[in-house]
């Protein structure tokens, strides 16, 4: 059976914004409806109408995966969960005394820089309406929050000899954000 | 009924669907669609995005199929999933009947 140019029409706009494979996924499931009102009797152009009307507008529908997308939930808890985080950070660096540390002032800008950069992502991912966005800038976030934890991880263990507790607690909660995003971007990849 | 009233309850719904095996997206609406007479209001192109997001919670789990040239993917509960449901379901029945003896100005009934 050929596809009338009505449902060609929806599934070219969901392509547009949707992976090819949530759109593969919705291709099915209108090609369905369409056949179901074929058999209804109704005429092919007519048949597209009703099934398109049935399905929803592809606004609605990028917008209800926008909504559901892993990689927003994901940027949405590393933002709720990141003050938590720099806290126990900001206390073991003053704590460690961190403005003795050897490092080069280049390193400490390029560290602010890119942990803001890390930041603008996780936001454009968390309050982004475009579903290719916020997967592109949730991974990018995820991935940037997870390169800084390990950062930071290996510098400290190499260079600072005896650590106090609020250096062993930020570490810990740094593992454990390494993990989150790890299995986060896993997910992302497979959905 | 609108999908604005099913909020909170279309999750219910769905792993309820699929409570009897695996089925696709669109076959998912038919049982929605046949348990309930027709009176579900809902656009469905929005059980998919649905769907995917109790997959990711690890609720139901996805594969592909090959059916009539076209690639298809088919949905079914895990353990999680049939956990998750009989919880929603008994939380239903409650918020039902606190609702209901509200409503009808019944008394809350009394364990017998």
């Amino acid at each position: 059976m050929a596809e009338p140019g009505l449902i060609s029409d929806h599934l070219a706009t969901l392509s547009a914004h949707l992976p090819p494979q949530l759109v593969e996924e919705l291709a099915d499931g209108l090609d369905q409806t369409y056949r179901h009102y074929v058999q209804q009797g109704l005429a092919d152009d007519a048949a597209a109408e009703a099934a398109i009307a049935e399905f929803g507008e592809p606004q609605m529908i990028v917008a209800a995966f926008a909504r559901t997308s892993p990689a927003r939930h994901a940027a949405r808890r590393l933002l709720a969960t990141g003050p938590v985080v720099g806290a126990c950070w900001a206390a073991a660096l003053v704590t460690g005394r961190a403005w003795a540390w050897p490092v080069p002032t280049g390193a400490r800008i390029g560290f602010g820089v890119a942990l803001i950069t890390v930041i603008s992502l996780l936001a454009s991912a968390a309050l982004g309406s475009r579903y290719r966005t916020i997967g592109r800038a949730g991974t990018a976030g995820c991935a940037g929050i997870a390169a800084l934890d390990t950062a930071m991880l290996i510098f400290v263990t190499v260079t600072v000899p005896a650590m106090a507790w609020p250096l062993t607690l930020a570490l810990t909660v740094s593992a454990a954000r390494i993990i989150f995003t790890t299995r986060t971007l896993s997910l992302m990849r497979t959905g | 009924m609108r999908a604005e009233e099913l909020k909170g309850h279309l999750d219910a719904l769905l792993l309820a669907a699929l409570e009897d095996g695996p089925r696709h997206g669109y076959a998912v609406m038919e049982v929605l669609r046949q348990s309930t007479g027709g009176r579900l209001d809902l656009p469905t192109g929005t059980i998919y995005p649905a769907l995917r997001r109790l997959e990711h919670a690890g609720l139901i789990s996805g594969s592909w199929s090959v059916v009539g040239g076209r690639r298809r993917r088919a949905y079914r509960l895990t353990a999680a999933g049939s956990r998750a449901l009989s919880g929603k379901r008994a939380d239903w029945r409650d918020f039902v009947t606190v609702v209901n003896a509200a409503l009808d100005g019944r008394p809350w009934p009394s364990p017998a």
